[in-house]
């Protein structure tokens, strides 16, 4: 159960689970430590390790003792499959990340695809949502193309979804140059 | 399990949940999202051509329980009554509205993460007075 390493890869795999597997789950945790004696210690040892370190390389570790005080929580996202057995999952602490995650999983929620996540671009793509013709005039012709092929069946899902979404990003390409 | 809620109940919730979790710094908020399958037979049928509404669950898990092993807590029985548990259904013409609210609530409830402005600012900090005693 891989932990990606950004969230681009995290989004991007999951976009690409939800097509395979649209009944996966997405669950984002909103955690504080543990504050059981035992974690305590674990990650008391864990910072005073890192103090030492820090000692090593700059003298003045007296602006590390403030950060030790309040605990930082961790947002975790996990998309999971019962069924195929998949499980994908993003690690942050940072705040700044949290808006750009959760409008992300929204996009995934209504059925985005790669391309239409916009993850190149730090621009968000208005028109990922369906129906969302906000972008430029390729993103009708892309749902067009994606309706036939839902409806063509789920087993045969895979191949035209793999064709639109090529054609998709190619057009995309052409459209910024 | 109870009703869902409005969108609207469901975000002054989620408010009060993220936000008594960030002060006690303590415990766990978990949020779900999957989509709303019809099980009656005519999904099996036709694979629906109309995309599912989301289902959106949020609980606590009943993380901010007192611990069981205090020996206080012990005479008051563990009652599940503390776990929070909301859930809402969002159609998918709401999805974008929904999830730009839900992504403000998110951003304004989870305060306990690492903020950007400290963390650079410090980082600034140090190299700019390192580089000048260097």
């Amino acid at each position: 159960m891989p932990y990606l390493p950004t969230p681009q890869a995290y989004l991007e795999q999951s976009a690409l689970l939800l097509q395979a597997y649209p009944d996966s789950r997405i669950t984002t945790k909103y955690s504080f430590p543990s504050q059981r004696p035992t974690a305590l210690k674990k990650a008391q040892a864990r910072q005073s390790q890192r103090q030492q370190q820090q000692q090593q390389q700059t003298q003045d570790a007296s602006t590390t003792q403030s950060t030790t005080q309040t605990p930082v929580a961790t947002l975790t996202l996990k998309t999971y499959n019962p069924y195929a057995g998949i499980c994908l999952q993003y690690r942050t602490n940072k705040a700044a990340e949290v808006g750009r995650l959760i409008t992300s999983l929204g996009k995934l929620a209504g059925g985005a695809d790669v391309a239409a996540l916009g993850l190149g671009a730090a621009a968000a793509t208005a028109g990922a949502a369906p129906g969302g013709d906000v972008e430029m005039t390729d993103a009708p012709v892309a749902t067009e193309e994606a309706a036939p092929a839902q409806a063509a069946g789920q087993q045969a899902q895979g191949k035209p979804d793999a064709g639109t979404k090529g054609g998709k990003s190619k057009k995309k390409g052409k459209g910024k140059r | 399990m109870a009703p869902h809620l409005s969108n609207e109940e469901f975000f002054t919730s989620l408010t009060s949940l993220l936000s008594t979790t960030s002060q006690k710094t303590r415990g766990s908020v978990y949020l779900t999202q999957k989509p709303l399958l019809n099980t009656t037979s005519t999904t099996s049928d036709d694979p629906s051509p109309t995309k599912p509404a989301i289902l959106i669950r949020a609980t606590d898990g009943n993380t901010n329980a007192p611990n069981p092993k205090n020996p206080k807590n012990k005479i008051e029985k563990a009652t599940k009554a503390s776990k929070v548990k909301i859930s809402t259904v969002v159609a998918v013409e709401e999805l974008e509205g929904f999830y730009g609210r839900y992504a403000e609530v998110c951003k304004a409830g989870m305060t306990g993460l690492k903020k950007r402005d400290r963390k650079r600012g410090k980082g600034k900090g140090k190299g700019g007075s390192g580089k000048g005693k260097a």
